[in-house]
């Protein structure tokens, strides 16, 4: 479903990514894994619209995305998550969920008529099964900024997901959770792709990546180290040497 | 002819200098708008003129304008922006504009609405230079506002206070941390951004020779402009912006018609942020 | 009503205007220091409308409005290059621009000023704030509205949720020019005579003023801070000379102890609560 060809960014003169090329397919978890500044942040920032790529093609379902707006991609049903988690900080969690299902809605002048269409109904409703289904609902009345830390990257997921997405980017999103927060979250990940999300998901916790993900892609300064299922990253020597030796020691 | 309208642009735009090097150094310091800024310029001239019309000769009633200046800016400092630090960067912006309100109408109150006559406290000699023609007021405007930038590019670059400034408008926490003083810096920075205004109102009153308490309103948009023409915080950037406005200025007067100056001016303005808000010196990065 | 009074009213009326026009753009973080410029674009050019050309009051007011709109978007598109303090300058620049433009422009009076606009009644005014209000409040009420705040918060988030950012911050820019130039419409034909510096930077300011000190998140604060700042002069008067410095000095008073406003949206909430607890607490 997503095709990444040959892509490359610099800033300035860094390198951020060196010919990078990736493909993923539907219903998959898609680990992307790297040292510290390796670009990963960096791929999901290009493949979401909010800086234009130096070279190569990005393609979602055979559409070529590089170069369309930010709000575009997200459109077409690309949504993302943040490693320093971005809420709306004057917002309710519920407002928070509400004001991403907009794209579904009559968002436009017809909006301020439509309070009480069918159509909000039902999209009220999607918003109360997301409070759920993410462990908000006992929130849903309160600030954003006065959530704890593991609330607050739930709510972010419930928002990327009120976009009713097909491919959802997760930048490591159990940072800073404990054990028991960061196992009930690789659950719900899980859940997703069986509602037919794929996932592209960055992780530092190795232990996290190799037990959920279907393929995994290394990075390391820029550069596509390798790709492959989890069993075979585990045994690539290069992946050794660049991440998970320093990760041993 | 070119030569004198070239002389009166410089005299005219170095009084516009010293009024965008006091924006700039506020605005680099604390990345605020002392939008008042014109009305301590005006409170200057008329201090100039009280301490005139007292008897003092010219220079005695520039110093002491100067320091009343100096001291009007620090209180400034005091009311509208050190309560507000961490306030929206709006809030000191529009506590100086009520602030300007009010001295506005303190000065109404004080010397009247009117124009204020200046008293003519010196003989005023012409020089010929050729075809070019040159007051000794203008060359008194020239050299005190020459020597006053000078200084103060000086004193910003080569002293110990001077760097305790640059740092502290670059990294305020860290030159806090090195053990700068910052509060004393800002201090300072407001008394000598209000003591260049002051002398700005003296010698602006010298030339037009009548004064009322709202010839800051448009002095100070003025200094603005030449700020941002020049570069946002680059004290060099300041005074060549002050100098440029005041030869567009003059020219335009000369060669266009005086109705579209503002315009012309205002209009470059625009221009500049949105298109070169570095300005003509400033650095890059905003 | 007295005359005193009526004038005051009025004036009050297009007050709370102006302050709307600069909520409306806030609410994407765009703050003017230019709205004098588009209250005298509506201001004159609805004047000549009626005046030279004989129109009724009306659509000249809209079509002033709508001037100012179409100039609003054209100055809104480069100021989305802009934020902070470097918009606020810009907009100030637009607006001296104006007001340089009408102290020279021959056709409507130039530095005499522009005589002869009226018909602007009360019942006009608070027809234009009502319908204003209106709006508002529907907006804050609606997708649109947590549309716009998303913006506000987080413009890159906001884009990252689909929404089209440029789009919202240059219609709320355009809604805005279009408030203001119906402000200066009611303004012109209220006051049968208009000069260039009706339209100075002070009246930019104080639109401001109106919105921050009133409270900056919800359009209830703009109202509030229109409506006191509109009376307290008048409250003043005993001072006499002194006024102003009075008035300017309660300024720097409140910005310093209420740097967030007097209206909160929590507040407003609380209240529409309250309000619609009576509605249906009305039981056996
Ligand atoms: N907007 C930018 N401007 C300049 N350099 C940038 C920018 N964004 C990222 N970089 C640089 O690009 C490199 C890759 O950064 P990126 O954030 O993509 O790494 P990452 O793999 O996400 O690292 P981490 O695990 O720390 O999140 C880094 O050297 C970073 O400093
Ligand atoms: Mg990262």
């Amino acid at each position: 479903m997503l095709e990444i060809k040959n892509i490359s960014k610099s800033f300035g003169g860094l390198m951020a990514l060196r010919d990078i090329s990736l493909d993923v397919a539907e219903r998959q978890i898609y680990g992307l894994i790297g040292p510290n500044g390796a670009g990963k942040t960096t791929l999901f920032n290009l493949i979401t619209g909010y800086y234009p790529a130096t070279e190569g093609a990005i393609r979602f379902f055979g559409q070529e995305i590089t170069g369309l707006r930010a709000h575009k991609i997200a459109r077409l049903g690309i949504a993302r998550t943040f490693q320093n988690i971005r809420l709306f900080g004057t917002m309710t969690v519920k407002e928070n969920i509400q004001v991403a299902q907009n794209i579904h809605a009559r968002s436009g002048v017809s909006s301020l008529f439509q309070m009480y269409s069918a159509r909000e109904r039902r999209l009220r409703q999607e918003a109360d099964e997301l409070m759920n289904r993410l462990g908000l609902w006992e929130k849903r009345d309160e600030q954003s900024p006065s959530l704890s830390y593991g609330e607050q990257r739930r709510l972010e997921i419930a928002r990327a997901l009120a976009l009713k997405p097909k491919l959802l980017l997760l930048d490591e999103p159990a940072a800073g959770m404990n054990e028991a927060e960061s196992a009930d979250l690789l659950e719900r990940i899980r859940e997703l792709r069986e509602t037919g999300i794929t996932v592209l998901l960055i992780e530092h916790d190795m232990k996290v990546v190799m037990g959920i993900c279907d393929r995994i892609a290394v990075l390391s300064f820029g550069e596509l180290i390798t790709q492959g299922t989890p069993e075979e990253i585990q045994a690539n020597d290069a992946v050794i040497d660049a991440y998970l030796g320093r990760e041993d020691d | 002819m070119f030569l004198q309208q070239l002389i009166n642009g410089l005299t005219l735009g170095s009084t516009y200098s010293l009024l965008a090097i006091g924006f700039t150094l506020v605005l680099g310091l604390l990345q605020m708008l002392n939008i008042a800024h014109g009305d301590v310029f005006m409170i200057g001239a008329f201090l100039g003129l009280t301490f005139s019309l007292l008897g003092m000769p010219l220079y005695l009633a520039l110093i002491l304008a100067m320091i009343g200046a100096g001291l009007l800016a620090v209180i400034i400092e005091r009311l509208c922006f050190r309560p507000l630090r961490k306030a929206h960067f709006l809030m000191p912006l529009l506590s100086t504009i009520a602030f300007g309100i009010l001295l506005q109408n303190v000065a109404t109150q004080m010397w009247g609405s009117e124009p204020s006559r200046y008293p003519q406290t010196m003989e005023i000699a012409q020089f010929h230079l050729g075809s070019v023609q040159i007051s000794s007021i203008d060359i008194i405007i020239l050299v005190v506002s020459l020597g006053f930038m000078i200084g103060i590019d000086l004193f910003v670059r080569k002293t110990r206070f001077g760097r305790a400034m640059r740092a502290t408008s670059e990294k305020p926490q860290t030159a806090s941390i090195l053990g700068v003083d910052v509060n004393m810096v800002i201090i300072v920075t407001f008394f000598a951004s209000g003591a260049l205004a002051g002398i700005a109102g003296v010698l602006t009153a010298l030339v037009y020779l009548q004064i009322t308490p709202f010839i800051g309103i448009r002095q100070g948009l003025i200094g603005m402009v030449a700020m941002v023409i020049g570069g946002v915080g680059s004290l060099r950037g300041a005074m060549i912006g002050g100098l440029m406005i005041g030869i567009i200025e003059i020219m335009n007067d000369a060669y266009f018609t005086a109705s579209y100056r503002d315009i012309i001016l205002f209009g470059l303005f625009f221009v500049f942020i949105v298109f070169k808000p570095e300005g003509l010196f400033g650095a890059k990065e905003r | 009503m007295s005359v005193y009074m009526q004038g005051i009213v009025a004036l009050m009326g297009v007050n709370i205007l102006m302050a709307l026009s600069v909520y409306a753009m806030i609410t994407t973080d765009q703050v003017s220091l230019g709205n004098a410029g588009f209250m005298a674009i509506g201001a004159y050019a609805s004047a000549y409308l009626t005046v030279k050309v004989g129109m009724p009051i009306l659509p000249a007011l809209l079509s002033g409005a709508f001037l100012s709109f179409i100039i609003g978007i054209g100055v809104g598109i480069p100021a989305l290059r802009l934020e902070g303090l470097y918009l606020v300058m810009a907009t100030f620049g637009f607006g001296e621009v104006v007001r340089t433009f009408f102290l020279n422009f021959e056709p409507t009076g130039g530095a005499y000023g522009f005589r002869g606009p009226m018909g602007t009644t009360l019942l006009l005014i608070y027809g234009w704030v009502f319908s204003m209000v209106l709006l508002f409040w529907l907006l804050s009420h609606s997708r649109m509205g947590r549309s716009l705040d998303a913006v506000r918060d987080d413009p890159e988030v906001a884009s990252s949720i689909g929404l089209n950012v440029t789009l919202l911050k240059l219609g709320t820019f355009g809604l805005g020019a279009f408030i203001a130039g119906a402000a200066g419409g009611l303004y012109a034909h209220y006051m049968f005579y208009i000069e260039s510096n009706n339209f100075n930077i002070l009246v930019s300011s104080m639109a401001i003023l109106y919105v921050i000190l009133g409270g900056m998140y919800t359009f209830w604060g703009a109202i509030l801070g229109a409506v006191i700042f509109s009376i307290l002069p008048e409250l003043l008067r005993f001072m006499a000379d002194w006024r102003l410095s009075f008035y300017g000095a309660i300024l720097v008073v409140m910005i310093i102890l209420r740097p967030y406003g007097i209206i909160t949206r929590p507040m407003v909430k609380w209240v529409e609560n309250w309000i619609g607890g009576l509605f249906t607490r009305t039981g056996p």
